[in-house]
């Protein structure tokens, strides 16, 4: 039970990090009309 | 402070120096693929690793392929880890029959290796089989050192591509690193320690008789191999519980000299490489500079405290030190090592990302205590661990130039790419999430009742030992103040939270940027741009490095070992 816990808190935690790897993803998006370094 | 202690320190520094630059040149050579000496020898392994594991080479990928690639493989590693320490007892290569480790401390163990930090709240010799310590621990400190260097190369690629989608291929970066740099160094170095007495034996414990005719039983196992990669690592986890305090970890004052060495050779080496890959060996050297400065500063302050001695022993009965009593405090040393030993090696260790120990930092005097967490707090800049250290000092540049641009209103730029918006986004977020949870998790384990059952000193101490084990945690160091005893459900969970975020919600965020800055050309040096290859810059990213490191953890060093440090001056102790 206690390792099923454990292995589950690694899943969500990485899961997690996917999703932040996501909104980076996002954020690195320019907004329209935004400057486009050359 | 002796003279020989001053040549120890100088000796260590030259030594890395003279290595930095033809390690430098061969990390370059080994991650764009050209030919090195071992290339003929390891070329048909990493060809045969890549068709066993279907990984194509020539395929490159974008900084999200890379950062979900490295994700992956990591939260592999975590359960293969677990699942070796929950299950050692059944496995084979366990002659003390060790039981099986807790769930909670063997997932802190394994966040722990996979992560680069090596924080242990176990001691090794009397909790790990030599199969979890071989297959589970060592394999860990090699491959987490790699994917350290790995963003590394990843985000220098990101300074030196013009207008190139991709970054460059995990699984090749992983490999190389692992083949051609670290496997090869820890050969060599495993032998160098054997030379000097550390031992590399599958046997079980000897039983010896004393004089007395008492028994004692004496750890051994394959250390040496697992010594080596430990420092060259940043890893720094301990075969021992002592750490390389331990007599068969670290034997001599030379063996004390190599693992100094090793501690510090890859991560000063990447700024060469950096260099090199940006067309600019001159931009490597400014960031050693920058780093050499803070490591020397650190170094002596460490040295000149330690050697001082506790003011509250001289004040007592004691009294102040003289010529028979040289004074200085060697509470928690080793005398094989002295007081410059200990003081320079917990200084790189600190500085580094290693966390490995050869004296006790909880018996360091209070301000001692404060620069190992002022080295912890910057991010590890100081040569870092492989990898980490490189691309937290090219972060801080990022901030500096961006700083510098906004005083003379000039968009900024570093090596010839702009820093925009995104980057400095990104930038900012990886820079955050440490000192966020650092100080978000220390100040919760300071009040609750299972944070506050660990402390093994009050006052300002006791905090200081929650605040360092948060600190090193975040800091993927792994080196422990000692006193806080952590071996909890609570400890473990929240410190390999912190583990996970100070290494993983720090290197998605530096992807981001090398990929941001992998798509843009690289504009021409104008008039307008500020020269990062001068002193000028190197007092100027000084500065920034220093004003960003105390405005973010001043106030936690005040309750800590500044007041303590004030305290032990009139006597008081805790």
């Amino acid at each position: 039970m206690l390792d099923a816990t454990m292995l589950a808190l690694v899943v969500i935690c990485f899961a997690l990090a996917k999703a932040y790897a996501g909104l980076c993803d996002r954020l690195l998006a320019r907004a329209p009309g935004e400057d486009v370094p050359p | 402070m002796t003279v020989f202690g001053w040549l120890q320190i100088l000796l260590f520094a030259a030594l890395v120096g003279l290595i930095t630059r033809p390690l430098g040149g061969y990390l370059a050579r080994v991650y764009a693929g050209e030919f090195t000496p071992l290339r003929p020898l390891l070329h048909p392994i990493e060809a045969a690793l890549y068709r066993l594991a279907g990984v194509k080479p020539e395929v490159e990928q974008s900084w999200y392929g890379y950062a979900l690639s490295l994700l992956i493989f990591h939260a592999v590693g975590i359960i293969a880890l677990y699942a070796v320490l929950r299950l050692q007892s059944l496995l084979p290569l366990n002659p003390q029959e060790q039981s099986e480790v807790a769930p909670d401390l063997a997932l802190n163990t394994a966040v722990s290796f996979v992560t680069n930090t090596s924080w242990q709240s176990y001691a090794g010799e009397t909790t790990l089989s030599y199969l979890s310590q071989m297959a589970g621990i060592t394999v860990q400190s090699f491959l987490s050192a790699a994917s350290g260097m790995a963003v590394a190369i990843a985000l220098i690629r990101g300074f030196a591509r013009r207008r190139s989608p991709t970054i460059g291929n995990f699984w090749v970066d992983l490999t190389r690193g692992t083949l051609y740099v670290l496997l090869p160094l820890s050969v060599a170095a495993a032998f160098l320690l054997v030379a000097d007495g550390v031992p590399q034996t599958l046997a079980p414990a000897a039983e010896v008789t004393m004089l007395d005719g008492g028994f004692q039983t004496i750890a051994r196992g394959p250390v040496a191999t697992q010594e080596a990669i430990k420092l060259m690592s940043g890893d720094g986890g301990g075969f021992f519980n002592a750490n390389s305090a331990h007599p068969f970890e670290n034997p001599t004052p030379l063996t004390n000299l190599v693992e100094l060495v090793l501690i510090f050779a890859v991560g000063a080496a990447l700024t060469n490489c950096f260099g090199r890959m940006v067309g600019s060996e001159r931009q490597g050297w400014m960031l050693l500079a920058v780093m050499a400065i803070l490591f020397g500063l650190g170094v002596g302050g460490l040295y000149s405290s330690e050697a001082g001695g506790n003011p509250a022993l001289a004040a007592s009965n004691a009294g102040p030190a003289n010529t028979q009593r040289p004074g200085g405090n060697m509470e928690g040393k080793e005398v094989r090592f002295g007081i410059a030993g200990s003081a320079l090696f917990a200084e790189a260790s600190t500085a580094s990302s290693d966390g490995a120990v050869n004296s006790m930092h909880d018996s360091f005097l209070p301000l001692s205590g404060g620069i190992l967490l002022a080295n912890m707090m910057v991010d590890e800049v100081i040569v870092g661990a492989p990898g980490s250290g490189l691309f937290g000092m090219l972060l801080f540049c990022i901030v500096a130039v961006f700083l510098a641009g906004l005083m003379v209103g000039r968009t900024p730029e570093y090596v010839g790419k702009k820093i925009g918006s995104p980057e400095v986004k990104m930038t900012i977020l990886a820079l955050i999430c440490v000192p966020a949870a650092t100080l978000g998790l220390t100040a919760v384990a300071s009040v609750v009742e299972p944070g506050l059952a660990g402390l093994g000193n009050a006052g300002p101490h006791g905090y200081s030992e929650i605040l360092y084990a948060y600190t090193s945690a975040t800091a993927t160091n792994g080196s422990a103040f000692a006193g806080l005893s952590t071996s909890s459900p609570f400890y473990n969970l929240t410190l390999a939270l912190a583990m996970f975020v100070g290494r993983f919600l720090v290197i998605v965020p530096v992807l981001a940027v090398a990929g941001s800055l992998a798509r843009q050309s690289i504009i021409p040096r104008s008039t307008g741009t500020l020269p990062t290859d001068r002193a000028l810059f190197v007092c100027f990213l000084l500065g920034v490095i220093v004003i960003v490191g105390a405005l973010t953890y001043l106030p936690a060093l005040a309750l800590g070992p500044i007041v303590e440090g004030l305290q032990i001056s009139r006597g008081m102790l805790y």
